[in-house]
Order: C-alpha cells, then sequence, then structure tokens
C-alpha cells in the first residue's frame, strides 16, 4: 500500500506552532524591509553627497548603518533563516514545496545576500576613507544587490498565495509558478511600505543628530518618503487586494479578526500623521516617538498584516496545492504531483500515514482517545490551537458540544467531504470521524467524551459475548 | 521505518536539477560556512583569553578579534543559508523529521543565536579601547556569554544533523512507547567525538587565520617586530595543538560509526582529510619566515580552506553511505524536474556578479586596510572598471527580472 509523507506533528500547547512562524515572520519583515529601504536611501543619499558635496550625508549614513547592523543585520539575518526554521517544524510540506520548486531563486537570492552582508560593511566603514565617488558606487551597488533580494523572495511569497498563473498546474515550470499579477502587486506594495518603514526607523537615528539645520533636512527627507510611501502603499494595496484569489476574499470578509482592519487603518494614518508632524518640525522628531512609531507598526500594521496572509491562503499552505494540514488537496500534473485525498479516502489517515505509532492504527475503545489526538495533530492543529490558548482553539468551533454523534457527524458531512468554506477536506473514515469527535468533545466536556467510549467498550463487550457460542460452536462441530 | 517510508516523505515537485549539483555546491558552501564558524569560534575565545590582560599585545590581538568575530558571524549567518537550503532540497525526508522531532531546540537555535550575537556586539561596544591595556575591560560576562551561546547552537545544529542519519529511532522518539509527545523539546541523539571535532578545528584554523592576519599587519607594516612574532607563536601553537586534538577526535568519530560501516573509517575521503589536516599543520613550520614575509603567509588559511572542503566532503559521504548502505535510501533516485531558466540564472549571477562584485568589495576592503588611517583611498582605474561593471551587471539583473517577468505576466 502507498504512504502518505506527512512527517511528524510539533505541536506547540502554549501558542500554537502557527503563532510560532507568525512572530518571527513580524519581526524578519520589520528588520528585512527597513533593511532594504535603508539600502536604496544610502544609495540616493550617496549620490547627493557627491553630487553636492555634502560629507554630513555620509555620516548619517554612517550612524543609520551601524544601528542597522545590530537591527536588520542581526535581528533580521538570523530571522530569515528563522522563518524556515520555524516553517520547517511548524509546516515542513509547505516550506518544502517552495524549497523544490524555486531552490534556484532562493540560491540567487544568497548570491545577492553575501554582496549585501559584505557591501554594508563597506558602506558603513568606508565612510572617509575611500573617495566620494567608490563611496557612492558602492553604495549603489549595495542598494541594487540589496532590492534585488526583494523582488526574488516576492515572487516566492505570491507563490505561496497562488502560482504566479494558472497554467502552471497543467504546464509547470518555474516562470509560471513565479510570475503573475499578484506577484507585481505585491512587489510594488511592499516596495512602497518599506520605504514608511525606513523613514520611520531612520527617524530613531535622525533624532540624535545635534545640528538643527541638518536634522531639519533628514527629517523633512525623511518625513517625504514616509507620506510618499505611505499613501501610496495604500494605493497599491488595494491592487494587491483585486489580485487575491476568491477563496482569500472569502476569508478576508468572513474570518479575519475585526480589530485588523480598523488597526492598520488607524496605524497608516497615525504615521501619516507623526511624518506631518515632523515634517512641518524637525524639533518633533525624538527617540521615543520614533521608537514608538516603528513599535505600532510592528505591532498593529505587521502582525495584523501577516497573521492576515497566512490566513487568507486557507485551506492551502503554499501554492494551492498543498493544504495547510500538509496533506497534497489536487493535482498538479504540471509537475506531476498527485492529490493524496483519494488514497486517503480509500484507506485513511492512520493505515496510510508514516508517523503514526503502531498501537494506534486500529481504533479500539481503549486507544479512542489517543487516536483522536493523533488525528487532531495531524489534521487540525497547524491552524487550530489543541489548548485554550494560542490560534484560533479547536474546542470553540464546537460551541461545547457534548455529543460525540453530533461532532462526528459534522466531521463526516462537511470536513470530509471538503464542504466547509476555509477548511481542507479531511477524508476521514467513520472510525477515524469518531475518534477524532471523542477527542474534541473530550477537550472541555471529558465526561461526555468518556461516556462514549464506555459505549463503545460497552457494545463491543457485547459482541464479543455474541460472537462466542458461535464460535465455540464451530470448535464443537 | 522502511525505505518505502522515507521515500514518501520525498516532496513530490521533485528536484530542478541533478542532486548530485545539490551536493556538491552543499559540501563546498558548508565548507566556506563552517570555516566562518571556526573563526567566530576561535575569534571569540581568543577575546577571552586576551581582554583582561594588561599586556599591549594580547590586548591589540582581543581588541582585533572582537571585529574578526563580529563580522565572522554575519558571514557564518549568510553563508550558513546555502548549505541550509540544499540539504532541505536532497534530504527533505531526513533534515525535516529531525527538525520537528526537536522543534522546540529549532526555535530556540534563532533566540540564542541571536541573544548571541546581541552579546558579542554589547561587549563590543562596552570597550572601544579594548586595545589600550590603561582601560579596563568591561561587562566580561557578555564575552562569555556569547562565547557560551555559540557552542549551544552548534550543538544544537550538531544534534539535528545527527539525528537525520538514525530513522530507524524516530518513531521512539516521536512516540515513546507508543504515546506520541509532539512538542519537541528533547534532543534525542548526539555524538560528542563528532561534535568535538568540528569545534575543536575551531583552533587550527583560527591558527591559520592568525598566519594570514599577521601577514596583512606586515605586508601593510601595520605593526611592529614583536607583535608579529608573538602573533606568529601563538598562530603556531593554535594550529598545532589545536591540530592535533581534532585529529584525535576526527579518530574517535570514526571509532564510534555504526558497526555495519565500520570501514568507513579507512575510506579514502578520510584518510585524505586528514592528510589535507596534517599538512596544513605542518604547513608554516615548512615555510619558515616565508609566512611573514610574502604572500605565503595566506597559504596555511588557504590550505585549511582546501582541508575543509575535504571534511565537508567527509560529512556528506558518511551522510551518503549510512542513508543508503544501512536504510535503502538513495538520493540519486530523487525524480528530476530540469528548468533550465532558473538553472542558467543561478550559475550566471552566482560567477558574474557575485564574482565581479565581491572581487570589487574585497579588493577595495583590502587596499584601504592596507592605506595609513587619515589618508583617503582612491582605487585604481583598473579597479573602477570592475566596480563600473559589477554595478552594470547589478542593474543588467533587475531589468531581466522585469523584462522576463513582465513577458511571461502578459502571455
Amino acid at each position: 500500500m502507498d504512504w502518505v509523507g506527512l512527517y511528524p506533528t510539533w505541536y506547540e500547547p502554549g501558542v500554537g506552532s502557527g503563532w510560532v512562524v507568525g512572530i518571527m515572520a513580524t519581526i524578519h519583515v520589520l528588520a528585512s524591509h527597513t533593511s532594504v529601504g535603508a539600502a536604496i536611501l544610502f544609495a540616493y543619499l550617496a549620490v547627493l553627497a557627491y553630487r553636492r558635496n555634502q560629507p554630513q550625508l555620509l555620516d548619517y549614513i554612517r550612524k543609520y548603518g551601524m544601528f542597522l547592523l545590530v537591527f536588520s543585520y542581526v535581528i533580521g539575518s538570523i530571522t530569515g533563516p528563522g522563518i524556515w526554521f520555524t516553517t520547517t517544524v511548524a509546516s515542513p510540506r509547505g516550506i518544502s514545496a517552495l524549497i523544490h520548486s524555486f531552490v534556484w531563486k532562493w540560491a540567487t537570492e544568497w548570491v545577492f545576500f553575501v554582496i549585501e552582508v559584505v557591501g554594508v560593511y563597506l558602506v558603513i566603514y568606508l565612510v572617509g576613507r575611500v573617495d566620494q565617488r567608490t563611496h557612492m558606487r558602492i553604495a549603489v551597488i549595495f542598494g541594487m544587490a540589496s532590492y534585488t533580494t526583494m523582488l526574488i523572495i516576492l515572487g516566492i511569497l505570491s507563490f505561496m498565495m497562488v502560482p504566479g498563473k494558472e497554467v502552471w498546474f497543467t504546464e509547470g515550470g518555474y516562470l509560471n509558478g513565479f510570475y503573475g499579477s499578484n506577484t507585481f502587486a505585491q512587489l510594488a506594495m511592499r516596495t512602497a511600505f518599506m520605504f514608511t518603514m525606513t523613514a520611520v526607523v531612520g527617524g530613531i537615528v535622525a533624532a540624535r543628530i545635534t545640528d538643527p539645520a541638518f536634522k531639519r533636512e533628514i527629517s523633512r527627507k525623511l518625513a517625504w518618503l514616509g507620506i510618499v510611501s505611505s499613501i501610496t502603499g495604500a494605493a497599491l494595496f488595494q491592487w494587491y487586494i483585486r489580485t487575491l484569489p476568491e477563496t482569500a476574499h472569502l476569508v478576508m470578509d468572513n474570518r479575519l479578526p475585526s480589530y485588523f482592519q480598523p488597526a492598520i487603518i488607524t496605524v497608516l494614518l497615525g504615521i501619516l500623521a507623526y511624518f506631518v508632524m515632523t515634517l512641518i518640525s524637525s524639533r518633533t522628531l525624538v527617540v521615543w516617538g520614533a521608537s514608538a512609531a516603528t513599535l505600532s507598526i510592528l505591532l498593529f500594521g505587521l502582525w495584523p498584516e501577516e497573521v492576515a496572509r497566512e490566513s487568507i491562503r486557507k485551506p492551502w499552505v503554499a501554492g494551492q496545492y498543498i493544504y495547510s494540514n500538509q496533506v497534497v488537496g489536487r493535482d498538479v500534473p504540471g509537475m506531476n504531483i498527485k492529490s493524496e485525498i483519494p488514497l486517503l479516502e480509500t484507506h485513511g489517515f492512520l493505515k496510510t500515514q508514516v508517523f503514526v505509532p503502531n498501537e494506534l492504527r486500529v481504533v479500539t475503545p481503549d486507544n479512542m482517545l489517543k487516536v483522536g489526538e493523533s488525528l487532531a495533530l495531524t489534521t487540525c492543529s497547524n491552524c487550530h490551537s489543541l489548548s485554550d490558548t494560542g490560534m484560533r482553539p479547536l474546542h470553540r468551533y464546537f460551541g461545547g458540544a457534548t455529543n460525540v454523534t453530533e461532532v462526528e457527524n459534522y466531521l463526516r458531512g462537511a470536513l470530509s467531504t471538503g464542504a466547509t468554506m476555509y477548511m481542507p477536506m479531511i477524508p476521514l473514515k467513520p472510525e477515524e470521524a469518531e475518534a477524532l469527535a471523542v477527542f474534541i468533545v473530550n477537550m472541555k466536556q471529558p465526561q461526555a467524551a468518556i461516556a462514549h467510549i464506555q459505549h463503545k467498550a460497552a457494545l463491543a463487550q457485547a459482541d464479543q459475548a455474541a460472537a462466542l457460542p458461535a464460535t465455540l460452536t464451530q470448535e464443537v462441530r | 521505518m522502511n525505505s518505502e517510508m522515507l521515500y514518501a516523505l520525498r516532496d513530490v515537485a521533485g528536484v530542478p536539477s541533478h542532486p548530485i549539483v545539490f551536493l556538491v555546491l552543499g559540501v563546498l558552501t558548508f565548507a566556506l560556512h563552517i570555516a566562518a564558524v571556526q573563526v567566530m569560534l576561535g575569534g571569540t575565545a581568543l577575546v577571552l583569553a586576551n581582554a583582561f590582560s594588561r599586556n599591549p599585545m594580547r590586548r591589540r590581538l582581543a581588541a582585533a578579534m572582537t571585529t574578526t568575530a563580529k563580522i565572522a558571524v554575519s558571514v557564518a549567518v549568510v553563508l550558513g543559508v546555502a548549505p541550509l537550503l540544499f540539504v532541505q532540497v536532497t534530504y527533505d525526508p531526513f533534515w525535516y523529521t529531525s527538525n520537528v522531532l526537536s522543534a522546540w531546540w529549532v526555535v530556540g537555535f534563532i533566540v540564542l543565536l541571536i541573544a548571541g550575537y546581541m552579546a558579542l556586539y554589547f561587549f563590543y561596544s562596552r570597550n572601544h579601547h579594548l586595545d589600550d591595556p590603561q582601560h579596563d575591560t568591561r561587562s566580561g560576562w557578555s564575552l562569555v556569554a556569547a562565547l557560551a551561546l555559540f557552542l549551544v547552537v552548534g550543538f544544537i545544529m550538531h544534534v539535528l544533523t545527527q539525528q537525520m542519519l538514525s530513522p530507524e529511532k524516530w518513531m521512539s522518539w516521536y512516540a515513546p512507547g507508543g504515546v506520541i509527545e509532539p512538542r519537541g523539546r528533547t534532543l534525542h541523539d548526539y555524538n560528542l567525538w563528532r561534535f568535538g571535532f568540528f569545534i575543536a578545528l575551531a583552533a587550527p584554523v583560527t591558527g591559520a587565520w592568525l598566519f594570514a592576519y599577521r601577514r596583512y599587519l606586515s605586508a601593510g607594516q601595520l605593526a611592529e617586530a614583536n607583535y608579529l612574532q608573538w602573533v606568529g607563536a601563538l598562530a603556531s601553537k593554535m594550529l598545532n595543538i589545536g591540530g592535533v586534538i581534532a585529529l584525535v577526535l576526527l579518530g574517535g568519530w570514526m571509532a564510534t560509526l555504526p558497526a555495519n560501516i565500520a570501514g568507513f573509517a579507512t575510506s579514502p575521503i578520510v584518510l585524505l582529510s586528514m592528510a589535507l589536516l596534517l599538512l596544513t599543520v605542518a604547513l608554516p613550520t615548512v615555510l619558515g619566515q616565508r609566512t611573514l614575509h610574502t604572500s605565503l603567509g595566506y597559504a596555511p588559511f588557504a590550505l585549511g580552506a582546501v582541508a575543509l572542503i575535504a571534511v565537508a566532503a567527509l560529512r556528506e559521504v558518511l551522510r551518503w553511505t549510512v542513508l543508503k548502505g544501512i536504510h535503502g535510501y538513495d538520493v540519486f533516485t530523487y525524480p528530476v524536474h530540469l528548468d533550465w531558466y532558473s538553472n542558467v540564472l543561478f550559475f550566471s549571477t552566482f560567477a558574474l556578479i557575485g564574482g565581479s562584485t565581491l572581487a570589487y568589495f574585497l579588493t577595495i576592503a583590502w587596499k584601504v586596510g592596507q592605506t595609513p588611517m587619515g589618508q583617503i583611498y582612491t582605487p585604481s582605474a583598473a579597479i573602477d572598471r570592475i566596480g563600473t561593471v559589477s554595478m552594470w551587471l547589478v542593474g543588467l539583473w533587475i531589468v531581466q527580472f522585469f523584462v522576463v517577468g513582465f513577458v511571461v505576466w502578459a502571455q
């Protein structure tokens, strides 16, 4: 019999694995977007410094660069692989799908990373050590190389949401997967917002400038950068929304927490007001203010955005063929990929999944709860916390149900057939659905679950007893 | 865990080039990564050993090694991305399983690495006058913390690599006694000989690095003779003693291989690695004063890098031997869906843009280092040309990204 190559499941009961990925991604986006935007800002300032002979601009580059060494090149450069690590443990087949389709894109990005890391040290430490023209050239190369890293990763991020072109499913081809409307819309939007972040974080450094005239000049540049990029980003966000698949719109309309949209709009308006304020008076640009603005972007802008991006992909996690619970949910003839759903429909999870203890492959009253837990880990825990805390706790979706049969009917009727919006099709065998239902009911109503198990055990005993005389009769014969 | 199950874990999309390409790149990039890791560890250890002395030479070395270690962490992180990428491509069933089984530590790896790096930066920021023995060295605890954390993250990575090789134990780790333990809070398997070998290599690699550092100072007339002599003696000691210790640990590692692949210990790749490590150790003695007065001062580190490539190959061949020989998993049967565009794009970017830009950057850095403080370095026309070419190449790359993208999008 064929196996379904699902990996073991990591389950973090405190916050859930999904949030661990989300936290890592949010921090990384702030650090990496800021650094890419800053690299382009540095190139611009270096050109200005050379053309206008304004060496104090280089001093700002040096100071902002030193700040970024810790902010972006320690935290950002480690949380980058950190996203790989966290997705590896939270969604191994999801990250694997991206790696196997885009390994050469990532390898190409790595070449630019190396250039970027060497470049940032040169841009910072060669101020005043090389002639301005050479410094300008280094800064321009650094800025462009930095932006290429964004170009590359954006195609991969877009593929996570939806392959670039529909034809990818039938014909395959790396370019068809990489390029599409969503790629360019997301690239344009992120490019704009990355400058917003660069302007906000740059304010932390600019606030320390002691020369009032120079501080005014820098704060104005940052303010204009921030104002233009925020407004442009907001406009491009509308384009991005239009490139999302229909399923994403359904989730956005129905499932996202109600505070997300107001939070993002409030942050955007707040940041705009902040930039206008620092444009009018550079004295209002102070370290704590810029730090608070950075923190508000992180908490009320990027966190909802990253969580929303994760949510609106549902029920898929990558390329609209890997379900969030790691099962390959559709055929992709262009890549010779076969859906695993038919195999699961025929044999179920317990018989086909690699990482199931042998003791749990057959459901009995004795192991029913454990089997249910195993199935919940496999089929639910990527998106639903199995405890009271973390991402979308599972028990909340069953309204305190006390009846195992009701839950089982839902699992068999709506979930196994793929009739629930935003949810993967989870083709549970009847005995698997029952075990999972017992586990779900047990989370909030253990007495009801135990009663069901006892009832099943009693039935099994009765069956055994009924079967015994017949067996004996056969032996006598 | 039989081979059928292992093959089922493979990614359904296949790989876009023959697996050998990824294995070779994995070996080369791992060698670069581990070299940076070892300079990072050796450099940090040298700072710890010398930063609290009142001896001006020791303080000068401590200051130089603080900067070296700080940059080495950056380089180690960025170079580590490549082997991490390639191992996921070819050995995904093993890498992903191993990671999930110790997930808590995998996440911890990131947090601890950031903490270690921050601790090193903190020490650096607190000791801007480290080279001046008149100044007290402050916040030594952060240096100890940095080194300890670097060793911990190294150990985590070692465990993840080690766990890959034991599919027969995976189920007992995931569900001991049939009860699933999904929290991933345990580090299940390690081989202290193997871990010790890679850590001990930091001494000879950093010794070879010190020979290069000494030659660099000598060529630019940036240090007095007694300092150069002292650094040379220290480098020799690290290379000789550290090299012997590393070889002993390598022997221990080979002696603890599973019985059915014990013969690997005397395989050509192991013997070649040992020979190259020994040659690296012996080279400065053979070259004598030429390591100080000629560019041969860089030879020990260059040969050391070659030895590390051999060690990286040893590690890869061992992995193949264990997985094929014991578990029946053949990486070379991975289905290939060749994609020419992405292959060509990577290799041309690597060779042309990576080659020219890094040549330009490193030449500039080198030349500036050799220019006395207070003077401005202006590159020659030839170096300028490399810079211009690099700039245009990166620009051209961006143009092709959009041109190809728009064409595909419009079709």
